[in-house]
């Protein structure tokens, strides 16, 4: 582990986004920990001060409304999703999606804005959030800004926060609560694993969007589908869409046939 | 940093290094060792323990982030020498080989029943997902949850049909 940080749990907002502006990236936010905690060790992180942000007031609500939405706050762990009334009954894809992310121990302490912010090209949140069409709330000592999440991924482990920024809030828009959806990820073992590659769908009154891992840089939107053309168009979009890699876990030509497996599954889940 | 932890209903007072995991915290400041480094990266589960009434990784948490928290282990699983339900029926189903794996294995499947008191085997293989059993001893630790949960009877025990 790296030693020699600062550990600091702000309960205020404003300090939070204080420490950050002021230690900048010297700066590490520390949510769940399930990713920070093993970059630290594995020496691929080096902060000076460690900033826990679970203590800040109101950052583990989850909150609903029929004119805003779904909003999830920072410390809103993967089993908060799961065992969410109204996520469970609107948002059934997002609890599918979380179902599937590692194990209990993890689910119990990992949250669903440090897997997204991770950038992870793999991570299970993600697929979902797209299809979902949510957005991010951005906030730092200067402000805020929104940015959909079609716009907030930049390449493997990147994405457009900024130094000293955080994600405040994920918004899922009131318009694809209740929306059809299904997920599948292809894993080596039953149990809890890293996705080879992942799959998710949404049907919403026709419209069908898909959300794809692990197939480039970045988790991947196909959108602007209809639920009501054959499936084969869907399959050739997503082969459009998709430009996968080979890697230890997988090569290319297998995972392209298995997101043509996958998007022929999802689709009649939800079709 | 000072920290001050309750560890099995008792509270310690402590100064740590703010690098510290829980883990550390448990095995080299408490001095209970029940709780193992296997893998340390949150795949193992030889870690497990309760923090504030859930189970985590305590080698993905700080020290510093159970301040003022309440952790159990393995160590708080017997009451005055006394096994618990679930330690006799690991026992009893000869479900612990070279025991690495037991205490959060243990502490799994006490979360396990807490949430369902009578699971079924999927939701049993479910529950202990993230605790690795590198003897491969999953068939006797799922007869043992099974009998812990009052539901291993002759017609289900011993056919190597759980795994």
């Amino acid at each position: 582990m790296t030693a020699g940080f600062s550990y600091r749990s702000p309960v205020l907002r404003e300090e939070l986004l204080d420490l950050l502006a002021e230690h900048g990236a010297s700066a590490r936010v520390l949510a769940g920990g399930t990713d920070v905690m093993i970059d630290m060790r594995a020496g691929f992180a080096h902060p000076k001060v460690v900033v826990d942000l679970k203590k800040v007031e109101g950052f583990s609500r989850i909150s609903w409304s029929p004119s805003d939405g779904l909003i999830i706050r920072p410390a809103v762990t993967i089993n908060d999703v799961i065992s969410n009334a109204k996520i469970r009954q609107s948002y059934p894809l997002l609890v599918e999606c979380a179902r599937d992310l590692a194990s209990h121990q993890i689910r119990n302490r990992a949250t669903v804005i440090g897997n997204v912010v991770n950038a992870s090209p793999c991570a299970d949140m993600s697929p979902a959030l797209l299809c979902l069409g949510a957005s991010a709330v951005l906030s730092s000592k200067e402000g805020q800004r929104v940015v959909p999440f079609r716009e907030f991924f930049t390449g493997v482990k990147r994405t457009v926060l900024g130094v000293g920024e955080i994600l405040e809030e994920i918004v899922v828009p009131p318009e694809s609560a209740d929306a059809r959806g299904a997920y599948r990820k292809l894993k080596r073992i039953k149990g809890h694993d890293l996705g080879i590659v992942g799959v998710a769908a949404m049907n919403n009154d026709g419209v069908l969007s898909l959300g794809i891992s692990s197939c480039g840089p970045t988790p991947l939107l196909v959108d602007g589908l209809s639920a009501r053309d054959p499936v084969d168009v869907a399959v050739a979009a997503a082969r459009d869409a998709i430009h996968p890699i080979d890697d230890l876990r997988c090569s290319r030509e297998y995972r392209a046939h298995m997101v043509e497996v996958f998007v022929r599954r999802v689709f009649q889940e939800v079709a | 940093m000072k920290i001050e932890v309750t560890v099995n209903g008792h509270v310690y007072e402590r100064d740590i290094a703010e690098h510290w995991t829980l883990l550390r915290f448990l095995r080299e400041s408490v001095g209970l060792t029940g709780t193992k480094e296997g893998c340390a990266a949150g795949e193992c589960g030889a870690c497990t323990v309760f923090l504030n009434g859930k189970t985590v990784n305590s080698c993905l948490v700080l020290a510093a982030e159970a301040d003022l928290g309440s952790v159990d282990t393995i160590e708080g699983e017997a009451k005055g020498g006394e096994l618990s339900t679930i330690q006799a029926a690991f026992s009893r189903n000869h479900a612990v080989q070279c025991g690495f794996c037991t205490g959060g294995m243990i502490l799994s499947a006490r979360d396990l029943l807490s949430r369902a008191p009578k699971p079924s085997v999927a939701e049993i293989k479910v529950a202990i997902e993230g605790n690795l059993c590198r003897c491969t001893g999953y068939q006797q630790i799922i007869e043992a949850v099974l009998d812990a949960s009052g539901q291993l009877t002759t017609a289900n025990k011993g056919e190597l049909k759980y795994v």
